[in-house]
């Protein structure tokens, strides 16, 4: 029942999460809300599809993701930092767009409907580590991933030094607690919203890239099915610190694996389906009581 | 050499039809501090962020050491040595005190952040200058007198040649007061020169070598502060006479309205309480003030007599026990509350008026009627308040927003004296409101005592307390620490017992006693020099009678302008 | 100054739609097809007199899931978990539906979708209020494992003996929605309508409706006015959940009177009703309005599709790029207003 391909499959399941979590942190740290990651996410894996395909190189492909993914982001920023648009509203019509947009792209290029699959489309290749590789049990967790799944837990480290240790990530810092404090300072705060922004769209459409390309290797429609959501509610368990979003990330990606497993011993397929948001919602409940109590506090102060 | 350090000349700024600066002249010496004085919406602010680079001039130029400059942002004013703390502070709670000084221009090695090299300047800065923090405090654990000096260390760290201080003292008790002033004439002797932004008497004639006085966005006076007297200033800042230290006659207080036992409300760190053990009492036809620098349980009492925070011990209303129920229970009990902030609390701004002040009326007739609320009630319910008070508004649909302060202050009142409820608690009633407003809002007060309601007041503003009411308490950390009767309430008295000089739990002692004991142990302790400043402090209150400047025209298109990002 | 506000506000709708609509032109130039051709196809497919039947077809669950998400807006809350209350709804009126026989079955399906809506959403709230969790984060993490257990329910216990597919069997046919006409159009319009007319009434003339909006004016001034905010939170959203759940009872009793997994999600009802109430800032008629304009950009794509050959789901992108425009724009109107 538990065993090293367990976490295995859950490593290569939480992979597109975190990314996209991590995205979400970033934005989160300078004050922008982020719901958008689902949708970016899904151009992403659209645009990795098509890349890979077209030029026949998975890596094609990957940069293909990141670029869309960036660009794609574009909307959000020019939306909410430039025209103060709602981040609600805008998230979700881009998200929504997402859909159709790669609906219609995937007729108009393609030119099928639902989904895009082909045996000769170039998929990302699992990476043996050599050395890592033949230590028993640990070797078949960690080793034998997408390169994409290394890049995501090279991010996390990334993401905490330049939050910590970098000049630009204390700016950025700042940005998200106080804008107006920030700006006095000298600081342009609308030029970090768009960075992060942007950065988060980079993440994103790797994050699609490592799902169409590394989960699985095809395109099907609205195929991110709720994890740019549940990213955003990584994002809030881990409360936007890099650290934190990687262990919620590691929550829903056992819970997910694990799930697989019990449809092995016979509990429908859509009861594991559910097992994530249950376990977000579970966690959230135990994590929330020891902030109520903290906000409560706060609240004296706020008057 | 002998160039100003500042000189600013024929400044203009406008905003839509208003008139901020206009044609504003002011030199600033090398090494002086200069107090620019002016009642809210004179464009102060307005002035002042233009020279930091935060709005642009219509018309005018700007020279330091007498070279020209413009400056399109704040980052190009700092470049030149200039440094503004701003009103309220700019500070990131959540980081520690370093991280706040190094904000923008950090120190690294190898692209890292370098924090030890970042400690060790602001150590040495703070060592220089005689502060009290640690560089590595976190900001939100700090007392706000320490804040401020964080905020001044920001500058230094940023090498600023000319620092502007905008209202820095609103928040501060007067011994933090004499505290930074101190720090500033430690500055101004290093070469260093100030700016001060006040609208407060005694600290112009405390702490500044020349002042300037601003009134509609002229300069109606400039000179040194030894040669002008405060009538001089007075009139200049007003341009009339007004009569702030008008103390109203004495109530008739009958029966206990609203009696308070034992109230206790839990504080931000574990630990201290906000509110701490406080009883009080007051009667039908009584004004009750309660006086006490800004943060010291005032607004945490009154938010847990209305049910707006949780705490333990007692409140009733006449006959009424309070605790445990919500607010409207309350309300419906005989409760009426006019809070401290009006654009969140008090009041919706972006909504209509009407529906502002049916707000609270919208349960009952004759706005409801079978269950359905009748829009022709609701105007004429709304239009009879602004008739009564005195509202300038355009008409009863027109947003709250668009309201002046001093008119949104009046709806709000309006609204909860319409009530008739038999204890109304009324925090701060003319901060930011207009000199004209205040003796208007001060009679409705009175009236309504005299009518026989029960009203506990709390307000910064001594001169209001003094004026007003019928018994003063004074607050310090959480706890009432005096009390005096109308006739015997003395502005030194109080103002000891506010810097925490009366000894602890003489609420119930009669007043000669606690006042008499509390100067006796500040003189005893601290010698009479710091006596002498609570003293200045506080007789020179009524000057402060404009109040904070939130509602403030100017300053506040001055930093929707400066925070556009936000 | 009023008056002005307004005249800006129209134009900036205007140049929002004309923006969408070069947009979208420059989109079907590209896939080779005459724009002019296709807008016309648009036109008429929503508002010819075959299409007026389809856009009506459609408008039914968008402006159902446009007003019950409206609801909670009002006071500034914001229910995510649309789908989940909506398939809630649906499989719960199926499952009443096929054990209770007659009108009375018709009437206990209706009521049932209501209350599993209702009663889904109600808990979410309840997260929110009792155990600390952000609505935005209960009402979305709970429509998921809905989603689940329908899918679940048709594919097993519920499903249709006599077909490979995920759906449940047919209804009998005296618990059925009488039709208006072919395509799915019932009396459930009538329901729909009178939920519209009720929330209108509700929302400006009763002290509930103007505590919710007191509170979406600023929950601290609530707070103040003594308005208890977790009961109208909880009020509210069952309300919104009720509605929620009698949209999807009204679909399932419709043509082609079963559930089928899938159905309810794939439309977008929710996001696009989410979308229109936001956009009208959950006033009742505008929201109403907002649905009924996505409805007809929806019909009018199939029809457009048919005639073209341009793909319908073109008419999604040309609605998000729409909203998208207006967000932004009306975002630079509140920028400026509160500038000045």
């Amino acid at each position: 029942m538990i065993d090293a391909a367990l976490f295995s499959s859950a490593l290569g399941a939480l992979t597109p999460i975190l990314l996209a979590a991590l995205a979400g942190a970033l934005c989160q740290r300078a004050g922008v809300f982020n719901i958008s990651l689902e949708g970016t996410m899904l151009v992403g894996c659209f645009a990795g599809v098509a890349g890979s395909w077209y030029s026949g190189s998975v890596w094609v492909g990957v940069l293909t993701a990141l670029l869309a993914g960036t660009a794609y982001s574009l909307i959000l920023a020019v939306g909410t930092v430039t025209f103060a648009g709602d981040a609600i509203v805008l998230g979700v019509a881009v998200n929504l767009l997402a859909v159709g947009l790669t609906s219609f792209l995937i007729q108009t290029v393609f030119g099928t409907r639902g989904s895009f699959s082909d045996p000769t489309l170039p998929g990302l290749d699992p990476v043996e580590i050599p050395l890592l590789r033949d230590v028993p049990f640990l070797g078949e967790v960690l080793s034998g991933h997408s390169a994409l799944v290394y890049v995501s837990w090279i991010a996390v480290p990334v993401l905490a030094l330049v939050l910590y240790r970098l000049p630009v990530g204390l700016r950025l810092r700042g940005v998200g607690e106080r804008p107006e404090a920030a700006a006095s300072l000298g600081v342009a705060v609308d030029r970090y919203r768009y960075g992060v922004i942007l950065a988060g769209g980079a993440l994103c459409g790797l994050a699609g890239a490592q799902l169409a390309l590394g989960n699985v290797t095809m395109f099907s429609e609205n195929m991110t099915a709720g994890r740019g959501w549940i990213a955003v509610v990584a994002v809030m368990l881990g409360r936007a610190l890099p650290w934190g979003v990687l262990a919620a990330s590691v929550l829903f990606g056992l819970a997910e694996a694990f799930g697989f497993r019990l449809q092995g011993i016979g509990l429908p397929q859509q009861a594991t389906d559910a097992a994530p948001y249950v376990v977000t919602l579970l966690a959230l409940f135990v994590f929330s009581a020891r902030l109520r109590s903290r906000r409560a506090t706060r609240r004296t102060t706020v008057t | 050499m002998t160039q100003p350090a500042v000189q600013l000349t024929g400044i203009v700024k406008r905003f839509g039809e208003l008139l901020a600066n206009d044609h504003v002249d002011l030199t600033v010496a090398r090494g002086e501090i200069h107090a620019l004085m002016g009642e809210n919406g004179a464009g102060k602010s307005t002035l002042m962020s233009i020279l930091y680079g935060l709005l642009r001039p219509d018309a005018g130029t700007i020279a330091l050491d007498g070279e020209p400059v413009v400056f399109d942002s704040a980052a190009r004013a700092i470049a030149a040595g200039i440094g503004m703390v701003q009103q309220g502070f700019a500070l990131f709670d959540s980081m520690p005190v370093v991280d706040n000084v190094i904000y923008g221009a950090e120190p690294t090695r190898r692209g890292l952040l370098d924090r030890r090299a970042a400690t060790a300047a602001v150590s040495e800065l703070v060592e220089r200058h005689g502060l009290r923090l640690a560089p590595t405090d976190r900001v939100g654990d700090l007392p706000i007198g320490v804040r401020q000096q964080v905020e001044i260390l920001k500058l230094l760290y940023r090498r600023a040649r000319v620092l502007i201080l905008d209202e820095p003292t609103a928040v501060l008790t007067p011994a933090e007061t004499e505290q930074l002033f101190t720090v500033l004439r430690d500055l101004a002797a290093d070469g260093h020169t100030v700016l001060l932004v006040t609208h407060k008497l005694h600290e112009v004639t405390a702490v500044s070598d020349t002042v300037t006085v601003l009134r509609d966005g002229k300069v109606t006076m400039t000179g040194p502060t030894s040669a002008t007297g405060r009538a001089e200033l007075a009139s200049a800042m007003t341009g009339r006479e007004v009569d702030l230290d008008r103390v109203y006659p004495a109530g008739q207080p009958g029966a206990e309205a609203l009696t308070v036992t034992g109230l206790t409300v839990d504080g931000r760190a574990a630990g201290r309480p906000a509110v701490d053990d406080v009883s009080l009492s007051v009667r039908a036809g009584e004004i009750v003030g309660i006086a006490g620098v800004a943060g010291n349980g005032q607004t945490e009492l009154v938010a847990a007599i209305a049910g707006l925070l949780p705490a333990r011990g007692s409140v009733t209303v006449g006959e009424r026990e309070l605790s445990g129920l919500g607010v409207a229970r309350r309300r419906a009990a005989g409760l009426a509350h006019i809070p401290e902030d009006r654009a969140e609390v008090g009041a919706a701004p972006g909504a209509r008026l009407t529906d502002n002040l049916a707000t609270g009326f919208h349960r009952r007739p004759p706005l409801l009627r079978k269950g359905f609320l009748r829009s022709g009630a609701m105007r004429t319910h709304a239009e009879r308040i602004i008739e009564r008070f005195g509202v300038r508004a355009p008409g009863p649909s027109a947003p709250m927003r668009t309201l002046s302060g001093g008119n949104q202050q009046k709806a709000i009142l309006g609204r909860e004296l319409t009530h008739e409820a038999p204890v109304l608690l009324v925090e701060q009633p003319t901060r930011g409101v207009d000199i004209g407003a205040v003796v208007g809002i001060h009679t409705e007060l009175i009236a309504y005592r005299d009518a026989g309601h029960a009203v506990l007041l709390v307000s910064a503003e001594l001169s209001e307390v003094l004026g007003l009411a019928d018994r003063v308490l004074v607050m310090y950390e959480g706890r009432v620490v005096a009390e005096f009767p109308k006739t015997e309430a003395d502005p030194h008295a109080i103002g000891l017992a506010m810097a925490g000089g009366a000894p602890r739990g003489v609420a119930g002692g009669t007043a000669e006693d606690s006042a008499g004991g509390a100067a006796g142990g500040v003189a005893g302790a601290a010698g009479g020099d710091e006596a002498d400043v609570v003293g200045d402090a506080t007789g020179h209150a009524s000057e402060n009678m404009a109040g904070d400047t939130a509602g403030d025209t100017t300053g506040d298109a001055a930093e929707d302008s400066g925070g556009g990002a936000a | 100054m009023n008056r002005l506000g307004r005249w800006r506000g129209a134009l900036t709708v205007g140049v929002a739609v004309a923006a969408a609509l070069v947009l979208g032109a420059i989109l079907l130039a590209a896939t080779g097809a005459n724009p002019l051709e296709a807008a016309g196809a648009i036109v008429t497919g929503a508002f010819g007199p075959d299409g007026i039947q389809d856009t009506l077809a459609y408008a039914v669950p968008v402006a159902g899931m446009a007003t019950a998400l409206a609801i909670p807006l009002r006071a500034g809350l914001v229910n995510l978990g649309g789908e989940g209350q909506l398939v809630l709804g649906a499989i719960s009126a199926v499952a009443v539906g096929l054990h209770v026989p007659g009108p009375l079955g018709l009437v206990a399906a209706l009521v049932a979708g209501m209350l599993a809506g209702g009663l889904y959403a109600a808990a979410a709230a309840l997260c929110e209020t009792r155990l600390g969790v952000p609505l935005l984060v209960t009402t979305l993490l709970l429509s998921y494992p809905a989603m689940s257990l329908a899918a679940y329910l048709v594919r097993f216990p519920m499903r249709d003996q006599g077909s490979s597919l995920p759906q449940s069997a047919q209804l009998p046919p005296d618990v059925r929605l009488p039709a208006l006409a072919g395509n799915g159009l019932t009396v459930g319009l009538f329901l729909i309508v009178a939920a519209v007319a009720v929330y209108a009434v509700v929302d400006a003339r009763t002290p509930a409706g103007f505590e919710a909006r007191v509170t979406g004016w600023g929950p601290r001034f609530a707070q103040y006015a003594g308005i208890d905010r977790p009961r109208t939170t909880l009020r509210l959203l069952a309300c919104s959940g009720g509605l929620a759940g009698l949209v999807g009872a009204i679909v399932v009793l419709g043509f082609p009177y079963r559930f089928i997994d899938g159905a309810l999600i794939t439309p977008q009802y929710t996001w696009i009703g989410l979308l229109a109430a936001l956009l009208a800032a959950a006033s009742p008629l505008g929201t109403l309005v907002a649905a009924l304009f996505f409805a007809a950009l929806t019909s009018g794509g199939f029809a457009m599709e048919r005639e073209t050959q341009v793909p319908r789901e073109l008419t999604a992108v040309l609605q998000a790029v729409l909203i998208i425009f207006l967000a932004a724009t009306t975002g630079l109107l509140r920028r400026r207003r509160s500038a000045a």
